[in-house]
């Protein structure tokens, strides 16, 4: 729609002036008012002015309007500061809604109408063959991502190694650790100058924001195409720059870029459209095939197609019918299949398809691997200190998070702090390397990069297969490896360093996930509790260390993300052992519940901290004294039914009040008849009417054929685009729960608020319902903000 | 199927507790013959470890998958311990039916345990974990010129290590080997770069599907050495430049708290415009809120 609005320039003016697609329409229905119940700027002569000298009349009569609305709010202005530095309990102007309501005027019911049953049929059809191109590419792009990283990682730990090697023997190993530093720092600062100053969205693992989009918030440019190719790009960068990062979460970012993509057919990053699938090109659509895409990324990354659809369930499932997790499921297997085909083919073995995710668990499947009755409780021990270490975690990076926003916000900035972040990484891995003296013996094990330094011939440094490998391998060798490859010592300072280097990593400004770095830290953990176990025991029956790295790994991710069903089904799904699922799904409980004790969830904070209007399943549970007309904007600029260009584009081109949405009003209320609600009218139908229908709208002069109708306009006489019986109305003493429930079950923009005589007295959009949130010592109102 | 089992002598090299006190390495026998496992087993009486033939003899054993039980006396039944002597096998019932796979199924099914199948799996296993192919030519006949020439090498460090000891006290505390280790660098230095050689041909030409190890027997000849040449020689001491280490390192962890400090000091922090709300201020929220707040 916005495409559309950049090019009209009516009364001399921009509509918007450098805005694009995703910017425009900042602000709320109902800041500043040119338009007071339909009572505007006189009917009579102000039309007769130029725009420019219209919209200063406008304004000031703006002004004398609303005086008894200022009356009202004296106390107010006066209570905050006008700048303040951020914190979390801000609201960003800078975030929309999603118009997820469709907008059933007549013009869209007469096209709804002209599709036939047939043409319904070719439209299923096309769900399900997006759905299948969203899968297949989806598996693609995490293929490219694997493949890309295991070369380049493999080619730089090649690179370190023989360099360790050298310098072990002639000395001069610091040149070693300069060597593997500035390595490190060099490609990570690649990977964080792209998405610093290409595309800042792109940063992060993209969970958060995935989670935003589906819940109806639109972030700027998080589903464009030059996002998805610096998310890729830079997630690979960051992995192979050793930053404690995983390339799990991003996936689920990029898969929802691909089904955005495809599903509308065009791309604004190329500036092409390819004229398909134009039917899709409305949020709902598109919403349900983002989700889908998010399915297929999770998918992909774990190889947990069900865990998919679950997590595309748990974090979106505001809107979800039974149809869209059927084609949901179909993606996600797709794209499983297309990763494990690929993969398999790639790895020489064909049709063998052993590799169905980014990240295996390897199996669980033998028998020293089962177990008993009497370890659940230390299983759920396990939970507890998962939830705990999990609050650490996320409170540390809260304000770690919060002094970047404070602080670091210039792009130069960010990049070195990422670069910082990699060579520490690096030291601190191989001072960690230097000091151990813990060797294990070469043969027989599965170490992808052996490293000696200081061990005996034809030993290896244990330490370096924690450190030296990229993460997700050592997940594995922590799951996999044999009992006694890792001596307690190297386990417990690999915990405490990594814990803490994953904890700063996280929320740089580089693309990359969390996803690994929990796993890891909590199999680390989790392995030093069994072997801890089966020391203090000495019992046999608990000798195996790896599901205690295994249990302790779901410990900490659910400590730290705090995902319930999604992340149950993921973690059985990737150990591919149904009998875990219990002790699994107690272990997340445990964890969750301790940590919602102390802070809430990472990504949750993470929305909190980028000020997003995110609205929840229900309103806050102390919230029933609130009413309709305490929650609303007040003056709200409506339109009549029958409106001069003149003002129309006045009030569009008004830059302090760029509202997205205008109720419509009975035309010539006199004595008799009040000014009642008859519907509404988006932006952007506003801006297609002016382009296709105006005759000449320089000079305000008046244009009789104008009319932006509602119900009671006879056909044919204008456009008919805005909404008639518009369900998003209700009384003004409606309580604030009963106005989320609306908003949030319909997935409204607008919620118009009208008194006892249908006459317009507010506007409920979605920052208004986002500000009131249930803090530590109860309700609490967060204030708008610009950012 | 001519075993020449007998070549070599069964007395096993002690190889685990090699001291350098009592060099054991006497008669250079033609290293140990695949396959050896890890844990000691204690072989059946009747097994003898299929060795490795000497060149130019009939390979009996192929590491060919299927059935071809490679020990001879596992053809006869095997006096198990716990089992009574085997009963006489059922004679086929049907003579003209498909004569060997009634015999086939006879001999290898007919007892509860399965004995012959599991021996002779247990035999290709150990063959294919121990990798006894990678030392063998082509095909299978003798050892590979590349292995010839590592077991020529390993020959060579050992008779330098013995000679070096010779003429050392016996009772010198157990660093002191300095002669060895000056004297047999060299050798060493040969022996060990031409094992990473075989593991990087090996692990280059085993992209199609080969395991990654070398043979069992070249493995373990290194494996001793190694240990012997840093464990009990102690030889290997490796420069630590610990000081140089600590200061790079310390350098690039003091490097982000300059940082940090630098923009916490000097950034402008960034403020944020509050929007003020347009709506009705009714007194009765407002104290709402603010009763929670207090």
């Amino acid at each position: 729609m916005a495409n559309v609005a950049k090019k009209v320039s009516w009364s001399g003016r921009d509509l918007d002036d450098e805005d694009d697609d995703d910017e425009e329409e900042e602000g709320r229905a109902g800041e500043a008012t040119p338009l007071l119940n339909g009572t505007g700027p006189g009917a009579g002569g102000a039309r007769q002015f130029t725009p420019s000298s219209f919209l200063r009349i406008g304004q000031l009569s703006n002004v004398d309007l609303n005086e008894d609305v200022h009356e009202l709010e004296t106390e107010l202005p006066r209570q905050y500061p006008n700048e303040i530095p951020h914190n979390e309990k801000l609201l960003s102007l800078k975030y929309e809604s999603l118009d997820y309501d469709n907008s059933e005027n007549q013009l869209f019911l007469e096209e709804e109408r002209r599709i036939n049953h047939a043409a319904f049929r070719t439209v299923e059809i096309k769900r399900w063959v997006i759905c299948a191109m969203i899968g297949i590419l989806t598996g693609l792009v995490a293929c490219f991502i694997d493949i890309v990283v295991e070369n380049l990682a493999g080619l730089k730990y090649r690179v370190v190694k023989d360099n360790i090697d050298k310098f072990t023997e002639k000395g001069g190993l610091s040149f070693s650790l300069l060597l593997w530093a500035t390595l490190n720092a060099s490609v990570v600062m690649v990977g964080s100058v792209i998405v610093a100053f290409i595309e800042p969205v792109a940063a992060g693992s993209g969970i958060p924001q995935i989670k935003c989009y589906l819940n109806g918030v639109k972030i700027p440019h998080v589903v464009r195409l030059k996002t998805l190719v610096i998310k890729v790009c830079g997630v690979i960068l960051s992995v192979v720059g050793g930053l404690a990062v995983g390339k799990e979460g991003p996936m689920i970012h990029s898969g929802a870029v691909i089904a955005a993509g495809i599903s509308q057919g065009r791309s604004t990053s190329l500036k092409r459209d390819f004229k398909i699938f134009e039917y899709f090109r409305r949020d709902t659509e598109k919403r349900d095939f983002v989700s889908a895409g998010a399915a297929a990324g999770v998918s992909a990354a774990f190889g947990a197609p069900v865990g998919g659809v679950l997590f595309s369930l748990e974090e979106g499932a505001s809107f979800w019918n039974q149809f869209l997790t059927w084609r949901i499921f179909f993606a996600s297997m797709i794209s499983t299949f297309t990763l494990n085909s690929v993969l398999s083919v790639y790895h020489g073995n064909a049709w063998d398809l052993s590799s169905p995710g980014l990240i295996n668990f390897g199996r669980f499947d033998s028998e020293k691997m089962g177990y008993t009755i009497q370890e659940i409780p230390i299983f759920i021990f396990m939970g507890v200190v998962g939830g705990i270490l999990g609050a650490l975690f996320n409170a540390l990076n809260y304000w770690l998070t919060m002094f970047r926003i404070r602080y670091i916000h210039r792009p130069c900035l960010q990049v070195i702090e990422a670069m910082l972040v990699a060579a520490v990484t690096a030291a601190v891995g191989f001072v960690m390397i230097y000091c151990s003296r813990d060797c294990q013996p070469i043969q027989g094990s599965t170490v992808a990069y052996p490293l000696q330094l200081f061990c005996a011939d034809g030993e290896y440094n244990s330490m370096a297969t924690a450190f030296f490998n990229t993460p997700e391998k050592s997940v594995v060798n922590l799951f996999h490896d044999p009992p006694g490859s890792y001596n307690p010592m190297t386990l417990g300072m690999f915990t405490l360093m990594y814990f803490f280097l994953a904890c700063w990593t996280y929320g740089l400004t580089v693309s990359a996930g969390v996803f690994i770095p929990s796993l890891l830290i909590g199999a680390a953990w989790g392995r030093l509790f069994g072997i801890s176990l089966s020391y203090l025991t000495k019992g046999s029956i608990w000798a195996d260390p790896g599901k205690y790295a295994l249990m302790g790994a779901a410990a900490q991710l659910g400590g730290i993300v705090r995902m319930t069903l999604s992340l149950t089904v993921i973690m059985m799904e990737a150990t591919g052992n149904v009998t875990y699922g219990f002790p699994i799904m107690l272990v997340l409980m445990t964890a969750k519940i301790v940590g919602d004790y102390f802070v809430e969830g990472l990504y949750d904070m993470h929305i909190q901290l980028q000020s997003v209007p995110f609205l929840h399943w229900e309103a806050p549970v102390t919230s029933h004294s609130l009413t309709a007309r305490e929650v609303m904007s007040t003056p709200v600029t409506c339109l009549r039914r029958i409106e001069r260009v003149g003002t129309v584009v006045d009030i569009l081109s008004d830059t302090s009040s760029n509202h997205n949405g205008f109720p419509v009003v009975e035309s010539n209320p006199d004595a008799t008849q009040v000014a009642g609600l008859r519907g509404l009218i988006l932006r952007s139908q506003l801006i297609v009417l002016l382009k296709h229908k105006v005759g000449d709208p320089r000079g305000g002069s008046c244009w009789a054929g104008w009319v932006v109708s509602g119900t009671a306009v006879p056909l044919g006489t204008g456009p008919r685009m805005s909404q008639p019986a518009w369900p998003g109305s209700l009384l003004q003493e409606a309580s604030l729960p009963r106005v989320f429930k609306l908003f949030r079950a319909l997935g409204l923009r607008h919620l118009v608020v009208v008194d006892n005589r249908n006459e317009v007295v507010g506007m409920v959009t979605r920052k208004d319902l986002a500000r009131y949130r249930l803090g530590k010592e109860g309700l609490e109102e967060l204030s708008l903000a610009q950012t | 199927m001519a075993l020449p089992g007998d070549q070599v002598s069964p007395t096993a090299l002690p190889w685990a507790q090699v001291s350098p006190r009592a060099l054991p390495w006497g008669p250079r026998v033609p290293p140990r013959p695949c396959p050896r496992h890890k844990r000691p087993l204690r072989p059946l009486p009747w097994v003898k470890c299929p060795p490795v033939p000497a060149p130019g003899t009939e390979l009996a054993l192929s590491p060919a998958r299927g059935l071809a039980p490679p020990p001879r006396p596992s053809a006869v039944a095997p006096p198990l311990g716990c089992c009574p002597a085997p009963r006489p096998l059922p004679r086929p019932s049907a003579v003209n039916s498909s004569e060997s796979h009634n015999c086939a199924k006879s001999i290898l099914t007919s007892d509860r345990l399965q004995v012959v199948v599991m021996l002779s799996e247990f035999f290709n296993e150990t063959w294919e974990a121990a990798n006894c192919a990678n030392c063998l030519k082509n095909n299978s006949e003798g050892l590979s010129d590349s292995t010839e020439e590592f077991l020529e090498l390993f020959n060579k460090s050992l008779t330098c290590f013995e000679q070096n000891l010779q003429g050392e006290a016996l009772d010198l505390p157990p660093s002191n080997y300095t002669e060895v280790c000056k004297n047999c660098n060299a050798t060493y230095r040969m022996l060990n770069e031409r094992y990473n050689y075989l593991q990087r041909m090996n692990r280059q030409g085993g992209e199609a599907g080969h395991s990654a190890h070398l043979c069992i027997d070249v493995e373990d000849a290194m494996n001793i050495t190694r240990k012997l040449w840093s464990r009990t020689f102690n030889c290997s001491v490796p420069c630590s430049d610990t000081v140089p280490v600590i200061a790079v390192s310390s350098f690039i962890l003091f490097l982000p708290v300059v940082f940090y400090l630098s923009s916490f000091l000097h950034s402008k922090q960034k403020k944020r415009i509050l929007i003020l709300p347009k709506r009705i201020q009714s007194n009765a929220s407002l104290v709402n809120i603010q009763e929670k707040y207090s």
